[in-house]
């Protein structure tokens, strides 16, 4: 129906390859993508039990007379309609509120930091927030504008992981891009993960939808990694079976994007997937 | 009894995302735990009583128009039989000796029959024109019907009935059903049939029981068709 | 590690599942205490920075100290925190209307700090409103750690406003009632509980580190009628005084905004020319407890003019204070300019009528105070019990009504809004549980829409409609274009009823020649509030809900009627 994607531009030559990115995921999940081109470095998110203030770095706001031309210019030329979100509610004169009942949210690995900042293994502490906060996947872009084609969902048997399991054949199904699955094998076997999704009746979707199913067996997960392929859309939770959920993401989550350079569709805790 | 949010939903009579609202801002006694709900019945039931609000689970919908197949022409006029040949000089010989040869009804109800036929004639005539006549009570039998009928009758000479055409009538169709919604829609597809002037043609033919089914099994074909 | 994780959501125990109030109430003691706290250190902060700046008084250049203070404070606001500019109590009662009370844990404790540099320095203005900020921020963040639902985490916020004012007066009523008049909006058995329980505890928590004391202490006053007969006059002159200051407050607001400078430098010209008023009239600086306390004593010796030249001049400096940046509330301005302004007009009772012996002065000052404060905040209840409180003078309490009473309907009537609302009214944000404003704007298109409509193509034939018309239950019928599927218009049963017993027009008229076109269309995330205008505009009871150019659903005013109903039962019995 009516189901969105939340992309804030940044007028430069890295937002324009975010914003690349996001009409590529928009197109293959079908989802129109909605931009806020910001007027102020400060907006406001309240989510259903948090508010998150967002304070963008400088460079969202460069030169703000071209931003719309170019953002326009962008969508058209991929044959998508330009929908501008235009704040309705402001908490203060200069603190807008954005609305959060979007499906999806794409953002850079940092929003409040210098562009030169942004490297592997670090992602900012907003979008870090978003991601605990937020009923939504947050699309966690490659610094550089690639078309995935395939998926592949990290799945280690945790709630969050379900979660990731379930989108991962969300896209699969709308998108039709191949999809495999990755789990790394510690300490337990091949077969209680097996077990774990016939206890969730999910072994019909399994053969449906998913190519292959690798199982990871190498000592440490940084060296599983290169298995996966360098041009899939990686899925995955963003807490495991950890108890501590705070600033940090869980143990795999941390090491995973600290790896690899693909794009990161990341499910919170708040996220509940259909399939 | 453990109910999920969209049952809870539904017996609201509400859409989920108003319900999802009210959870989030604390208006209606369910507890959200991470991904799932928990919901309570009867804290539930005792809630909506607070508030006025209707709460019942929605009944199946079985509204007796779709649990029956709706009847159609063909078992009714089985039912009913075809009359060759039909003696009467009027209107109403022609009528007493068409309910006489009715088959199923009893002979008080036959009695009855002729005098609703009678009634119905005396306010408007059936002749609906091009020769045919679709007598029928106005409001359906005393006694209960399990399953309409339509009488066949083609008659021995053509009969002034008094049609809307003025024409001379060679054929009624007897109609009785059990409420008058069946009525209604057994005359709304006769007259689909009727309105086909080959039809009428047809009819005048006198034809045998076997081509005129087979004729209207065709008419409910293409019925069927545009319906769906 | 279940069990680990369930703690988390308290909300869940069994205990407190069926009825939450004893949960609130366990909330409400930690939320009383803590910004009880918060208050206790904003205070401790004043009062060292009163002692280190006393001896600086006599050099020259002392009138840059609020200028200093100012620009810091708004420096740190604007670069440290990263806060952005807000006039913190109308930020908290627009969060407690649309957002069920959510505030930034950075509130807590950022406006502590800048309003401590703004008052400090010298700056006119209180720390009220801060430590409100602060104890509602607390009271939030409290609840978002418990994963409370809104409604709860609506009363922890005011908990945490009950505690902060019982705090700093010493006064637990008027903390109590203010955060229900002012904050919350409406009384109701589950919000009364938790909140008086955190004003006690903000209460005992001041008690405790500071002493029981209240703040004005005051002689007997003996009241006669005609004292209370004069009461009215004083209304009057307290009406005026509060709408002097709204109207100052608000210009210089403007004039600040057009001065094409950083925000520091702003808060520091407006801190300049309070500290150069100061110069002249120091009761002008500060939040200005001393002066209170001189003139309910009535040892303020001065004459009318005087007197009557500092209540103008505190009013300016407020407005110089606030309007240009800095940080801080009006409560202790108004306490000042109140009890200044009944010196006033005691002392020109004295002059027009020497001959009647009135009640000493002291008493116009507390009733001047009174006024003031019913009439800034429109909130008449609070000012009574704060006024009795802080000066434990219940035998003025009929003289207190009066003049409570009289300076709000004035005020109401010239101001229809409060200042702390004003700014929320204009933009239509001040959402009041059970009133239509607040009912619209929870309720969402997305929940109205009805989907049984059945949609056809501008290709079709009349003939074909028909069949559809006879299978449909709706009078309206969306026309999508065939290839695209985008919606076109509308076709209205009412439109085709001339031509439905028409044969000769079934196989030659095409749907798109009768469709609708210049329809006016609803979007899903539009506000119900503008979607009923629209309709009630073209005089319409349907409309179509159009996304991406596809027609969705039908959103009615019957659907609306019973959704909006239940609605309200919901939230107000």
């Amino acid at each position: 129906m009516n189901h969105q994607l939340l992309h804030i531009f940044r007028n430069s030559p890295l937002g324009r390859e975010t914003l690349l990115q996001s009409i590529y995921f928009s197109k293959q999940a079908k989802v129109s993508p909605v931009i806020y081109i910001p007027k102020s470095t400060k907006f406001l998110m309240y989510f259903e039990n948090d508010v998150v203030q967002i304070d963008l770095d400088d460079s969202y706001l460069m030169s703000p007379d071209t931003a719309l031309e170019h953002a326009t210019e962008l969508l058209e030329q991929a044959g998508v309609e330009p929908r501008f979100l235009d704040p309705k509610h402001y908490t203060a004169s200069t603190l807008p509120d954005i609305h959060t009942n979007f499906d999806y949210m794409s953002c850079p690995r940092s929003i409040s930091d210098l562009s030169s900042k942004i490297g592997l293994g670090y992602i900012g502490p907003r979008v870090r927030r978003i991601v605990k906060s937020a009923q939504f996947p947050v699309l966690i872009t490659s610094p550089v504008y690639k078309e995935w084609e395939s998926i592949a969902v990290f799945f280690g048997g945790s709630v969050n992981a379900f979660n990731a399991l379930k989108l991962g054949f969300r896209i699969c199904r709308i998108s039709g891009m191949p999809l495999d699955v990755f789990t790394l094998i510690e300490n337990n076997s091949q077969e209680s993960y097996e077990k774990l999704i016939t206890d969730e009746d999910l072994e019909k979707e399994m053969s449906r939808y998913v190519n292959n199913w690798h199982f990871l067996k190498n000592k440490t997960l940084e060296e599983n990694l290169y298995d996966v392929p360098h041009n899939a859309l990686v899925v995955l939770g963003a807490y495991g079976h950890h108890l501590f959920k705070t600033f940090v993401f869980g143990n795999k989550m941390e090491k995973i994007q600290s790896t690899i350079s693909n794009n990161l569709l990341i499910v919170g805790p708040n996220y509940t997937a259909a399939i | 009894m453990k109910m999920t949010i969209h049952e809870v939903a539904q017996c609201l009579n509400l859409h989920v995302s108003t319900i999802e609202r009210w959870i989030r801002q604390g208006r209606i006694p369910i507890q959200k735990t991470g991904n799932g709900y928990l919901v309570n019945e009867s804290a539930l039931k005792k809630w909506a009583k607070m508030y006025r609000l209707p709460f019942s689970m929605p009944e199946k919908v079985k509204s007796r128009e779709y649990e029956e197949k709706p009847e159609n022409l063909l078992s009714a006029m089985n039912r009913g039989g075809v009359l060759h040949d039909l003696k009467g000089d009027d209107m109403e010989t022609a009528l007493k000796s068409a309910v006489e040869h009715m088959p199923v009804l009893s002979k008080t109800s036959k009695k009855e029959l002729y005098r609703l036929l009678l009634e119905r004639e005396h306010l408007t005539s059936t002749g609906i024109g091009k020769g045919v006549a679709i007598p029928h009570p106005r409001d359906p039998l005393s006694d209960t019907l399990k399953s309409p009928i339509i009488s066949t009758c083609f008659l021995e000479k053509p009969i002034d009935f008094g049609a809307v055409d003025d024409r001379p009538v060679f054929v009624m169709f007897i109609l009785l059903s059990q409420s008058i919604k069946i009525h209604l829609h057994l005359l709304s597809r006769f007259s689909f049939c009727v309105r086909d002037n080959s039809f009428v043609e047809f009819l005048k033919t006198s034809p045998d029981d076997a081509s005129f089914f087979a004729k209207i099994a065709d008419f409910e074909k293409q019925l069927d068709r545009a319906d769906t | 590690m279940r069990i680990f994780q369930s703690w988390r959501y308290p909300a869940n125990w069994t205990i407190f599942r069926l009825d939450d109030r004893l949960l609130l109430i366990l909330a409400a003691i930690i939320v009383g205490s803590c910004s009880g706290l918060a208050s206790v250190v904003l205070n401790r902060l004043l009062m060292a920075m009163f002692n280190w700046f006393h001896h600086l008084r006599h050099y020259w250049w002392v009138f840059v100290l609020p200028a200093i203070g100012a620009a810091l404070s708004s420096l740190f606001l604007e670069k440290i925190v990263k806060e952005g500019a807000g006039h913190g109590v109308p930020e908290v009662i627009y969060s407690v209307s649309r957002y069920g009370g959510l505030l930034r844990f950075r509130s807590s404790f950022s406006r502590l700090i800048s309003s401590a540099l703004t008052i400090g320095s010298g700056g006119s203005a209180g720390p009220e409103a801060p430590v409100v900020i602060s104890g509602a921020a607390i009271g939030s963040n409290i609840a978002k750690y418990f994963s409370l639902n809104d409604r709860q985490r609506v009363t922890l916020v005011g908990c945490g406003a009950a505690g902060a004012i019982s705090s700093i007066f010493n006064a637990p009523i008027a903390g109590m009632v203010f955060a229900i008049e002012v904050i919350i909006g409406e009384w109701k058995s589950v919000n009364i509980v938790p909140i008086a329980i955190a004003s006690v505890m903000g209460t005992e928590i001041s008690r405790i580190l500071q002493g029981n004391q209240i703040p004005f202490t005051h002689r007997l006053f003996n009241i006669n009628h005609m004292d209370i007969l004069a009461c009215v006059g004083l209304a009057v002159l307290t009406a005026a005084a509060s709408i002097l200051l709204t109207r100052l407050l608000r210009s210089m607001d403007k004039i600040a905004k057009k001065v094409p400078a950083p925000l520091w430098i702003r808060a520091a010209i407006g801190g300049c020319a309070v500290g150069l008023i100061g110069l002249f009239l120091p009761e002008v600086l500060g939040k200005g407890y001393h002066v209170v306390q001189t003139t309910i004593e009535g040892a303020f010796s001065q004459g009318l003019i005087i007197v009557g030249l500092a209540t103008i001049a505190k009013i300016v400096a407020t407005a110089l204070t606030l309007g240009w940046g800095g940080s801080g509330g009006i409560f202790a301005p108004c306490l000042v300019i109140g009890s200044l302004a009944g010196l006033t007009y005691h002392h020109g009772l004295a002059l027009l009528w020497p001959s009647v012996s009135w009640v000493n002065q002291g008493c116009f000052a507390l009733l001047g105070m009174a006024g003031l404060i019913s009439g800034m905040l429109q909130a008449p209840l609070t000012g009574i019990f704060l006024i009795v409180e802080i000066t434990g003078g219940y035998e003025v309490i009929l003289p207190l009504i009066i003049v409570s009473a009289i300076t709000t309907s004035l005020c109401h009537y010239i101001e229809p809004a409060a200042y702390y609302m004003k700014e929320l009214v204009d933009y239509g944000h001040l959402l009041r549980p059970g009133t239509d404003a607040r009912v619209l704007s929870d309720l969402n298109v997305s929940e109205l829409i009805e989907k049984d409509c059945i949609a056809v193509t501008q290709n079709m034939l009349l003939r074909d409609f028909i069949s559809i018309v006879k299978k449909s239950h709706r009078n309206y019928f969306p026309v999508e274009n065939e290839e695209t599927g985008h919606f076109m218009g509308i076709i209205h049963l009412d439109d085709i009823r001339q031509y439905l017993f028409n044969p000769v027009m079934y196989d030659t008229v095409f749907l798109g020649q009768i469709m609708n076109t210049r329809v006016e269309v609803v979007y899903p995330d539009d506000d119900l509030a503008d979607v009923i205008r629209k309709m009630d505009a073209n005089r319409l009871f349907s409309m179509p809900v159009v996304v991406n150019n596809r027609f969705i659903g039908l959103i009615s005013k019957g659907s609306l009627l019973d959704q909006y109903r239940r609605e309200l039962m919901v939230q107000t019995s």
